[in-house]
């Protein structure tokens, strides 16, 4: 197979922290990584570091979960009750599956060995001696790409009996997912790990306490792993100096959509997101503007095109009105009716509902009934009533997760920013945007096929 | 007792490896499930009634526990498919690169008028699925343990004339 073309950042930037090594030849390889002073973060952290060190490094850094709630992961590595003699894990959430994100396959396929190493310092950090990698089922060269590193780590000892001399037997593994959006969320993982069907822990506990097996665990993202290695290497406090006050570092962005050069993009936070969309992802194509982008995910709130100079901390997207989230940045232009966009999403939390709560298994489906009605013309006044009523019972957090919330937030805010467009579908049956006046058919994937023929004026529009 | 089920079972080589997937995880622990069931796949191409009564007798589960993680998991197929089964991404960031229009032509293409159908002579079926995390690439498909990157009708029309002479694992 031809050698893929690498689409985002890689080389040596000043704001390159996890990318900086990428796009070096066979970097994946233990010999290259070594060469570029890869594993001497391990090294620092068996020989030179006590785990409580570790810990407070992390802390200075200001590092943040990049998984999606965006939590101190210093302070989530506090959590864990002290060692009783007993098994302890480090989990790795590789279970990407945010619509939009596609960094830590990024990472994973272009520098494995990173993500090993990473992956040892939390472990010594917390004092797990066993780490399991939950990696989606569809990223199968993934998979092996990084079981090899775990491999070469093997045979080179930095995983083993005794890593540079010191008696703390470390191992990792890889378990493979089958295809559940909800198993990045970390306790429906955990209970996938166990051979369960995956559906979310009612907490606490928190899996600090008591997470895989029931024992102490920590649970942490592929990128935010990734990171550590730069940050024990050259300490937390150089890290901090990247990003704003509360959102410290640099950040790996995918930008999907439409833009010219889609692209997984490395960004210090607080950077505004044009220098991101229309800066390395190239912008809208010819003659087109952006209309809407969801910037951490398809779970974070839709903003409008004119807010583009939103920087890309966590706070200021907050008061922007939406979320860091996955880092997921999808961008859509003026030819695309964000009334279909929303329907798309919907479908997916809808079909991706593990089905525990009631608001969330039912919310979901009532609310993608509405949309296919409402795009296949036949929409009238009550339905924008009735979108209101579906988001605000699937919102708020009346669920155990986030997906919940997460399906309730594509109703809410695509309707707040948009509420032209629905009213256009809902009020008048028309699509000023794709259909030119006209409600377009339903994709393929539509779900009801038992709709009435749409009746009186309303023909003329089906 | 046990009763009698539907459908193909693996070899007692692959129930074999079954047995020996428990020792991986913690004891006592259903971890094993998923594996042993990726094993089945690979072998069958999908999870027979008769196969996943194997799975429970090696690993000494209720049958009905074993099904139910099956039919949790979308990459596990209840139903047969296609000897060469295409993974369609439509969500959001591949749809806004042509997706719909991707798997319209496959459609066509493989000559199925509905998603799961298994064309005539048994050998191609597609679905769609929700985001393949490679939105750099969109649109994307997944085929044999690969990802088929920044597709158009004509790549689609040459991953199917190369298909006709593989076998099930996907090797030439």
């Amino acid at each position: 197979m031809a050698k893929t073309e690498l689409r985002g950042s890689h080389g040596p930037a000043p704001d390159h922290v996890l990318t900086r090594w990428i796009g070096i030849e066979n970097l994946a390889r233990i010999g290259v990584y070594e060469k570029q002073g890869g594993y001497r973060s391990w090294k620092k952290a068996m020989t030179e570091l006590e785990p409580a060190e570790l810990t407070n490094e992390v802390k200075i850094s200001g590092l943040r979960g990049r998984g999606g709630a965006g939590f101190p992961t210093g302070i989530k590595w506090g959590f864990l009750p002290p060692p009783d003699g007993g098994p302890r894990f480090v989990v790795v959430n590789a279970d990407e599956s945010e619509p939009g994100t596609a960094k830590d396959r990024y990472l994973m396929e272009n520098n494995p060995h990173q993500l090993v190493e990473g992956i040892l310092i939390a472990c010594r950090a917390v004092s797990a001696q066993q780490a399991w990698i939950y990696i989606r089922g569809e990223y199968d060269l993934q998979h092996l790409a990084v079981q090899a590193a775990i491999d070469e780590a093997r045979a080179a000892g930095y995983i083993g009996e005794k890593p540079y001399g010191v008696d703390f037997p470390v191992d990792i593994q890889l378990f493979r997912g089958h295809g559940a959006y909800i198993c990045g969320e970390e306790t429906a993982l955990l209970e996938s790990l166990e051979g369960k069907r995956a559906q979310p822990r009612s907490r606490p506990p928190f899996p600090a306490v008591k997470g895989a097996w029931g024992r102490p665990t920590l649970l942490n993202n592929v990128e935010t792993l990734s990171t550590l290695p730069w940050i024990i290497e050259k300490g937390g406090a150089e890290y901090a100096k990247f990003g704003t006050e509360k959102s410290h570092g640099t950040r790996l962005f995918t930008v999907s959509g439409d833009v010219r050069k889609p692209g997984n993009y490395e960004m210090e936070l607080g950077r505004p997101f044009r220098d991101l969309i229309e800066g390395m992802a190239g912008g809208a194509r010819p003659g087109r503007k952006i209309k809407a982008w969801w910037p951490g995910g398809s779970s974070a709130p839709v903003l409008t095109g004119d807010l583009l100079d939103t920087p890309s901390d966590l706070e200021a997207l907050a008061a922007a009105g939406s979320m860091g989230g996955s880092g997921g940045v999808i961008v859509a232009d003026d030819t695309r009716c964000v009334v279909r966009m929303a329907y798309r999403l919907m479908q997916f939390y809808a079909r991706e509902s593990c089905g525990k709560c009631t608001p969330c298994r039912v919310g979901g489906n009532w609310a993608v009934r509405t949309y296919e009605r409402v795009l296949s013309g036949h929409g009238t006044a009550d339905d924008l009533a009735l979108f209101d009523r579906v988001q605000s019972g699937l919102a708020a957090g009346r669920c155990l997760c986030g997906l919940g919330d997460a399906a309730g937030w594509v109703i809410q805010w695509t309707m707040a920013r948009f509420r032209e467009e629905y009213e256009e579908h809902c009020l008048r049956n028309e699509c000023s945007v794709e259909g030119g006046g006209r409600a377009q058919p339903l994709p393929s994937t539509a779900a009801s096929g038992d709709l009435p023929p749409p009746e009186g004026r309303k023909l003329a529009h089906a | 007792m046990s009763v009698e089920r539907a459908g193909e079972t693996v070899p007692e080589t692959v129930v074999e490896e079954i047995r020996e997937l428990p020792k991986r995880f913690q004891p006592g622990s259903r971890s094993a499930v998923m594996p042993a069931l990726d094993l089945v796949q690979e072998e069958l191409g999908y999870l027979t009634p008769a196969a996943m009564s194997q799975v429970a007798e090696a690993l000494e589960i209720d049958p009905g526990y074993v099904e139910g993680v099956a039919s949790f998991y979308s990459l596990f197929h209840l139903e047969p498919v296609g000897k060469h089964h295409f993974y369609v991404c439509n969500n959001l960031s591949c749809q806004l690169r042509g997706a719909e229009e991707i798997l319209t032509h496959l459609k066509d293409a493989i000559g199925v008028g509905e998603y799961g159908e298994i064309s005539q002579d048994g050998l191609f079926s597609c679905e769609p699925v929700e985001c393949l995390g490679a939105c750099e690439y969109a649109p994307v498909l997944r085929y044999h343990h690969r990802f088929h990157y920044d597709l158009t009708d004509a790549a689609v029309d040459k991953l199917i004339a190369a298909a006709r002479g593989k076998r099930r694992d996907g090797k030439d």
